[in-house]
């Protein structure tokens, strides 16, 4: 296994990662070596080295892999963590006090915003929030006691709290967000970033999709889609539990010895077969691309063995304990995956716990109790690890809350939630390229519609292209003559204000 | 990208919440004797420099620059000027960025010429007679062309041609006059007493519960200003001619533009001459050999026959040849030998089933509606996939394919059931390349006009890139920024479907269920021959009648039972009495006499078994169970008209407005039906072709086919021609096959396309004497190596020096797989079989005990691709594929070496092979048998002793796994040690290259 692992590693492995490790301190021959093995997949293996990339993605390409492709400029970020929040996290709840809500509970204010609501039939008046709000940490950001963990640790953020979405039902909005326009069959971010970038671990998927063992969000697998790029930018679902990828293992597996026997054939049939054909570029790819899958199945077990972190980690995310166990456990191999070069990787959760129709405190207190210890965790441990530079995490769902009370039995106020909120809502993002402790935008006074510098989701699209050295506008791809984007045909702009 | 719209459009709205919306005009007039003025300075620029191309008539960018009414009106962009602030003008940064006039259009504006705009529009455009520049932003006077749209929208799905609910049409001055069985709808110059009016008021109408069956929201009050607008000032008309071809020269598109390659017409064109050494065989040749011998290539040799026979099979029907057909093709030593084999592939049923699949990618065919997370099962979809296979089958001429697509419905009357032919049928199931678009609209809330614009406009794109090659989409919202396509043709276009696609008319796709379908009609037609229907009829009746004596059976058990109960019950009656009741029970009700109903009324209870003692009774809740699960086990037997999801005009369209921006909420000018303009003349008017066959249809789309089809079209052959070659050699003639327009990719054998598209039409557009023509060529049977001196000079194959290596396509790969391990079920047509979806995520066919039939049948729901297909790269279609990516990625690897199905098809592949080998211990048949099936060629010695050695470790280790098993595992492996060794050799060869690609 040490030398296979080896083996794998080693074109990721620069000489200056290693160096650089040794020099920070390490010492002894094996500890000098393990950081061998280590240093690759950190920091280092996610620079990718300008002289031997292939150039930068544009639409004239004609063949499709994930090898690691140079930038349009200096990227501030080299790998996406996206903790993505189904549902619609109620901003007014968790990021953005409104005291005037306070002030005006009970009140009604139908229609004013009588367009938005989906269901007025269910429509009560201004609802305050549950939760109490303070300023945290030496950048004083705002953040209710529904999370007390991010609270900690939040100057390493920076929010947008000007964020709206066009659509008030998840389906559409969800598709936005994902990819840019309300309907599906576009590529999603994930799938973008990874056809301009690919990857620098060939070993494993260039954008992996931690799904919930307990289910698949909503709009299911068609929130990674690949649409019209080729489908070596379709999200891989990584599960957590079971076999990790489809067809990585066989459901029926060949007794000791068989397989290698039947590689081994292969590889001669393969390699007379080519010898016979000179320059014919499509048969090494197809060869290698026979190596990849043999290293990712040996890769992607390691991957996943989280009994190789220390039980300070385990502890310190939540892993064993019954609410935070399972969000906890795909934080945690979310780090791995970037340590090891992953570029693009998204935490789903089953269905949409953020959907906080009803009992208001109780259902964003569960979505946060789940999330919020390993979600402070993951943080804190890319910061230690001196990933926290070039990660780039974002927290986020697709849309925010009203602030009305939504009342299924208009007599029972104390059952209240809030419906859906299109026009405003919050994100955050930390890590690779933001600036922390910045809060910028905000919604109106009772959190209704995006107020002040309202970002649309192709700005804030654009806005993570750049940090990972992508322009928007040279991403694209060419199909039926024309230059698909993923920001479309909408103008973004970037939100400088929060980059570093 | 009318979401573009909806999406700004929200954010207006968002807008003004927030902030006081400023008029967009903002006027700062400072008249001075020394500033610039409009007709001192302005219009001589204009004059000079713009109006040939921005002028009444020819109106680029719908912008007139001859008049200040027209530059203040602006065109299809945002605000052209802003009075007082050049920044926010969008002239302004036209000409100050040098992007107007256009590069080669005229002398460039001096730095002169953009000082003086600049000073004129921050000076608030001042005018030398003192006119007042608001004057020309005033909006003119409101007449039925402002209205008309606004009632399409609000009214007329109930008060229209369909419905005229209470009486009402609200369409027109004089239908709004006349009015319903209230009285008028308006009292002209009396907007208090107009009813319609007074109802919108009253929140009556449109009326709240039936929005959303109808696909109506509210009238806002812009639209309610206009309409009382309109009736206070007597409801004024005005004369509008639609904007339509007609026999003068058009203005905006010039024959300049028609000077493009791909726009010219089709002219008769001869082969060059022949060149020694670069003997061909076809004309094909002649063309290729000029340009190869212009680069200093030769042609590259003749493959051998063993690769010749791989390449064609699977060219022409997707799948390998079986060694027993490779053995007599290699020894068939006849000199026509190939063209032979040609001949009979091109005959077989199953060329159709792989060459249908290119029309179905580019038709963007799939079994769901796509569009919404559910993606509803789209159920019929699946007859117009066997339309096209049956249409390539039988060779139908591409023109007479088309005709049939795109104006079925209009080719044949059909409303008379008695007299439906065949022909009939497949006229309206091929119309259903015109139904294959993505569509949400079946759920009531995504199915308002907007949405359902979005659907017309996929269907349109869909048409312009399969058919015509060109990416016209773009003109939906503003003028091709490449192509001399105006705005006003894709209006054009949309007009001439209008008939069948009209959004204020709308059918729906297959309906949600629960919603309410009362409103709209949906798309299918149950239209068959008379035959077919007493067929249906004869088969259900029959069934019907087992049906009734099953019920029947039933019934008298139950009353035997009931008739049992009462002797029974009767004998404990005094005896006396026993006659005279049981006369007065026999008697029917009406009939008894007094006497006889007081009886019954006593013993009623006694005599007769209740409802729920019958149903205890053990015999009869049997009989009864045992009847129901009968009649609906016959019940499902029952056949019924196979509906057909059609595209059809239903005459009396509404009428076409362009939209300005593509904006639904901003209609321009009327517009005619038509077509591009760049494709024509000029000067011909686009005349609909008068329907004998039915009185209902507009015949526009009829005229459309008709003209699409002509000889001189100038694409649609070179089109056609250029895919099929596409397919055959890797590489389209012109390598963006859906884009022929400026920024597509210029042909590399222009006169070569333009001689096989002449022929294409000579030959009666026989898309297999295409195909015989292009693989009997020279050129397609050279090999496909490639020596140091090509991959110099042509490393892209541009001038066909040798063949192009390719991989097998996604069906090609699993269906291969299938029929080489013996188990490809040839049934042909029908509804799409079968698939699970896994939690994972794997989507597979469920198949029938191993056996499948061919991919192109299997179930493709856009949210659930089968895996096999989606890992070698079959496409999502949103809304269709023109071109297939090739992808190559370590998932392919793993899908063929991992999955369940190929490894159970290598165990039957294996079983197969060891039956038809020799039995003797040499296991060189065996393998000489694997290697023929799955990669077309025997191995040579070295390699037939080497696989005769890993075979033997295989079998080794195959030995020691069945030794360590217990005994009861032992017996439930199918195959024995032998078998299993064969079977892990033949799922390696399914892994190599050498299957992988064709040669």
């Amino acid at each position: 296994m040490w030398t296979k692992k080896q083996q794998l590693n080693i074109s990721a492995l620069t000489r200056r990662g290693f160096l650089d490790s040794a020099a920070g301190g390490i010492s002894g021959a094996a500890l000098a070596f393990l950081a061998m093995q280590d240093m690759d997949l950190r920091a280092e293996s996610l620079i990718p080295v300008g002289a031997d990339l292939l150039p930068p993605s544009d639409g004239a390409r004609r063949s499709f892999d994930n090898q690691p492709r140079d930038t349009h400029h200096p990227p501030k970020a080299k790998a996406v963590i996206q903790l993505f929040m189904n549902g619609g996290p109620a901003h007014m709840d968790l990021f953005e006090p409104k005291p005037i809500l306070d002030k005006h509970h009970g009140e009604p204010y139908f229609n004013e915003i009588a367009e938005d609501i989906s269901s007025p039939q269910s429509a009560g008046g201004l609802l305050k929030s549950p939760f109490k709000f303070k300023q945290h940490g030496e950048s004083g950001a705002w953040v209710s006691n529904a999370l007390p963990e991010l609270a900690k640790v939040v100057d390493n953020v920076s929010f947008i709290k000007s964020m709206y979405n066009n659509h008030p039902n998840h389906e559409p909005a969800l598709f936005k967000i994902h990819s840019g326009r309300l309907l599906p069959g576009r590529p999603g971010l994930g799938a973008w970033v990874t056809y301009g970038l690919g990857s620098v671990n060939q070993n494993l998927p260039a954008y992996i999709v931690l799904d919930d063992p307990a289910g698949l969000p909503v709009n299911t697998v068609q929130s990674w889609q690949n649409g019209f790029l080729p489908p070596v930018y379709q999200g891989t679902r990584v599960r957590s539990e079971g076999a990790p990828i489809l067809n990585l293992n066989a459901e029926k597996p060949y007794p000791t010895g068989i397989m290698q026997l039947q590689r081994d054939l292969l590889r001669r049939i393969d390699e007379e077969h080519r010898g016979k054909r000179s320059n014919q570029q499509a048969l090494d790819a197809r060869i290698s691309s026979y190596e990849l899958a043999a290293r990712m199945q040996l890769e992607a077990e390691d991957l996943l063995d989280i009994n190789q972190e220390t039980q300070a980690t385990l502890t310190a995310y939540g892993v064993g304990e019954k609410t935070t166990d399972s969000y906890a456990k795909r934080c945690l191999m979310a780090r791995r995956m970037v340590e090891r070069g992953v570029r693009y990787v998204q935490i789903f959760m089953s269905a949409q716990p953020w959907d906080s129709h009803t009992n208001l405190e109780q259902s964003i207190g569960s979505a946060a109790g789940k999330t919020d210890k390993p979600v402070a965790a993951l943080l804190t441990d890319l910061k230690q690890r001196g990933l926290l530079d070039d990660v780039l995490v974002i927290w986020g769902g697709e849309f925010g809350r009203l602030p009305i009370a939504q009342l299924r039995d208009k007599k029972k106020v104390a059952g209240a939630g809030r419906d859906h909120g299109p026009r405003g809502f919050t994100l955050w993002m930390a890590g690779g390229g933001i600036k922390p402790g910045i809060s910028y935008g905000a919604t109106d006074e009772i959190g209704y519609a995006a107020a002040d510098k309202p970002v649309s989701i192709a700005d804030w699209h654009a806005t993570i292209l750049h940090l990972l050295g992508l322009n928007h506008e040279r991403l694209y791809f060419e199909r039926n003559g024309l230059k698909e984007k993923l920001t479309d045909l909408f103008e973004p702009q970037i939100v400088k204000e929060i980059l570093a | 990208m009318n979401e573009l719209i909806l999406e700004s459009y929200r954010m207006r709205i968002l807008a003004c919440l927030s902030v006081v919306l400023l008029g967009s005009v903002t006027l700062d007039v400072t008249l001075g004797a020394e500033g610039p003025t409009y007709e001192g300075d302005i219009a001589p620029i204009f004059k000079r420099a713009c109006v040939r191309c921005h002028s009444t008539s020819a109106r680029k960018g719908e912008l007139d620059l001859s008049s200040p009414h027209g530059l203040f009106k602006g065109g299809e962009s945002e605000t052209t000027i802003v009075s007082g602030d050049s920044e926010a003008s969008y002239l302004y940064e036209l000409v100050h960025e040098h992007m107007m006039p256009p590069e080669g259009e005229g002398k460039p504006l001096t730095k002169q010429d953009v000082a003086t705009i600049k000073a004129w529009l921050d000076n608030g455009t001042p005018f030398a007679d003192g006119r007042d520049p608001k004057s020309f932003t005033e909006v003119a006077e409101v007449n039925q062309h402002d209205i008309q749209p606004i009632m399409m929208l609000r009214c007329t799905v109930c008060h229209g041609n369909r419905r005229q609910e209470a009486g009402l049409d609200l369409r027109t001055r004089a239908s709004m006059l006349k009015g319903g069985k209230s009285g008028p709808a308006m009292v002209l110059g009396k907007p208090t007493e107009s009813l319609l009016l007074k109802r919108i008021h009253a929140e009556e109408m449109p009326p709240r519960d039936k929005l959303l069956p109808s696909g109506v929201k509210i009238m806002p009050s812009g639209e309610l200003d206009k309409l009382t607008r309109w009736i206070t000032i007597g409801a004024p008309e005005v004369e509008i001619t639609p904007d339509g071809a007609s026999a003068e020269p058009d203005t905006i598109v010039t024959d300049e533009d028609r000077k493009f390659w791909a726009f010219r017409t089709l002219q008769p064109i001869l082969p060059p001459a022949a060149i020694s050494d670069f003997q061909g065989t076809n004309a094909i040749d002649l063309f290729v050999a000029e340009k190869l011998k212009a680069n200093g290539l030769m042609f590259s040799g003749e493959a051998s026959r063993v690769v010749l026979v791989r390449r064609l099979y699977f060219d022409l029907i997707g799948l390998p040849p079986t060694p027993a057909e490779i053995a007599a093709y290699v020894a068939d030593k006849e000199p026509l030998a190939y063209e032979r084999l040609v001949q009979q592939l091109l005959a077989s049923p199953r060329y159709g089933e792989r060459w249908a699949r290119f029309w179905l990618d580019a038709a963007g065919y799939a079994d769901s509606e796509g569009k919404r997370s559910a993606d509803p099962i789209r159920n019929s979809a699946w007859r117009y996939r066997d339309y096209v296979i049956r249409s390539m089958n039988a060779d139908k001429p591409y023109s007479q394919f088309l005709l049939e697509q795109i104006a079925g419905d209009e080719l044949l009357d059909y409303s008379d059931p008695k007299k439906i032919t065949s022909q009939h049928v497949e006229n309206l199931i091929a119309t259903g390349f015109l139904r294959m678009a993505p569509d949400g609209t079946g759920s009531d809330v995504v199915n308002s006009v907007p949405e359902r614009m979005e659907v017309v406009a996929d269907e349109i794109d869909i048409f312009s890139s399969t058919v015509l090659g060109l990416t016209i989409k773009c003109a939906r919202c503003h003028s091709h920024k490449y192509d001399p396509i105006p705005q006003r043709d894709y209006y054009r276009l949309v007009a001439t479907f209008q008939g069948a696609f009209d959004v204020h008319d709308w059918l729906k796709p297959t309906a949600v269920p629960g919603q309410s379908n009362g409103v709209m009609r949906t798309r299918s037609l149950a239209v068959a021959t008379p035959q077919r229907v007493s067929e249906v009829a004869a088969h259900n009746a029959a069934i019907q009648q087992q049906i009734d004596l099953v019920n029947k059976k039933h019934v008298i058990m139950v009353t035997e039972v009931k008739a049992a109960y009462f002797g029974k019950q009767l004998a404990t009656l005094p005896e006396v009495i026993r006659g005279d009741v049981a006369a007065a029970f026999a008697k029917g009700a009406d009939t008894r006499d007094e006497v006889q109903r007081y009886l019954v009324d006593k013993f009623n209870k006694e005599l007769q078994l209740t409802g729920k003692q019958l149903a205890a009774d053990k015999n009869v809740a049997a009989s009864k169970k045992a009847t129901a699960a009968e009649v609906t086990r016959l019940n499902a037997k029952k056949d019924a008209i196979e509906p057909i999801r059609a595209l059809w005009d239903r005459g009396d369209p509404s009428p076409t407005y362009l939209f300005v921006r593509g904006d639904f909420q901003q209609p321009g000018r009327l517009i005619a039906p038509g077509v591009p303009s760049v494709l024509t003349n000029g000067k011909t008017p686009f005349a609909p072709v008068p329907l004998t066959v039915s009185a209902e249809g507009t015949g526009r789309r009829l005229a459309l086919a008709q003209w699409l089809i002509a000889p001189e079209h100038p694409l649609t052959a070179r089109v056609m021609v250029n895919r099929i070659w596409s397919h055959h050699f890797g590489r389209g003639i012109v390598s963006s096959i859906d884009n022929f327009g400026s920024i597509g990719v210029r042909p590399t054998h222009p006169e070569l396309l333009d001689w096989l598209s002449g022929w294409f039409i000579e030959a009666g557009w026989s898309m297999k004497d295409l195909h015989r023509l292009m693989v009997t060529s020279r050129t397609y049977r050279q090999v496909s190596n490639v020596s140091n001196e090509i991959l110099a000079v042509d490393p892209d194959n541009l001038y066909l020096s040798h063949m192009t290596l390719r991989r097998l396509t996604a069906e090609e790969v699993r269906d291969a797989v299938i029929e080489i391990a013996g188990n490809l079920d040839q049934k042909q047509y029908g509804k799409p079989d079968a698939v699970k979806v896994r939690g994972d995520g794997l989507v597979t066919a469920v198949g029938n005990n191993g056996v499948y039939r061919r991919s192109v049948y299997l179930r493709q729901r856009r949210k659930e691709m089968p895996s096999f297909l989606e890992t070698f790269d079959l496409p999502q279609m949103n809304p269709a594929c023109q071109q297939r990516p090739t992808s190559n990625v370590a998932q392919q690897a793993l899908y063929l070496l991992n999955s369940t199905m190929v490894r159970d098809l290598a165990d039957q592949f294996a079983v197969k092979v060891a039956d038809m080998s020799s039995n003797d211990g040499d296991k060189s048949a065996a393998i000489k048998n694997i290697y023929l099936a799955v990669t077309g060629r025997t191995p040579d010695e070295t390699q037939l002793q080497q696989s005769l050695e890993v075979l033997e470790s295989l079998e080794d280790k195959w030995q020691q796994h069945f030794d360590s098993l217990t005994e009861k595992e032992r017996q439930q492996m199918q195959l024995d040690a032998a078998q299993k060794a064969l079977s892990t050799f033949g799922h390696a060869l399914w892994n190599s290259a050498g299957f992988l690609y064709v040669d």
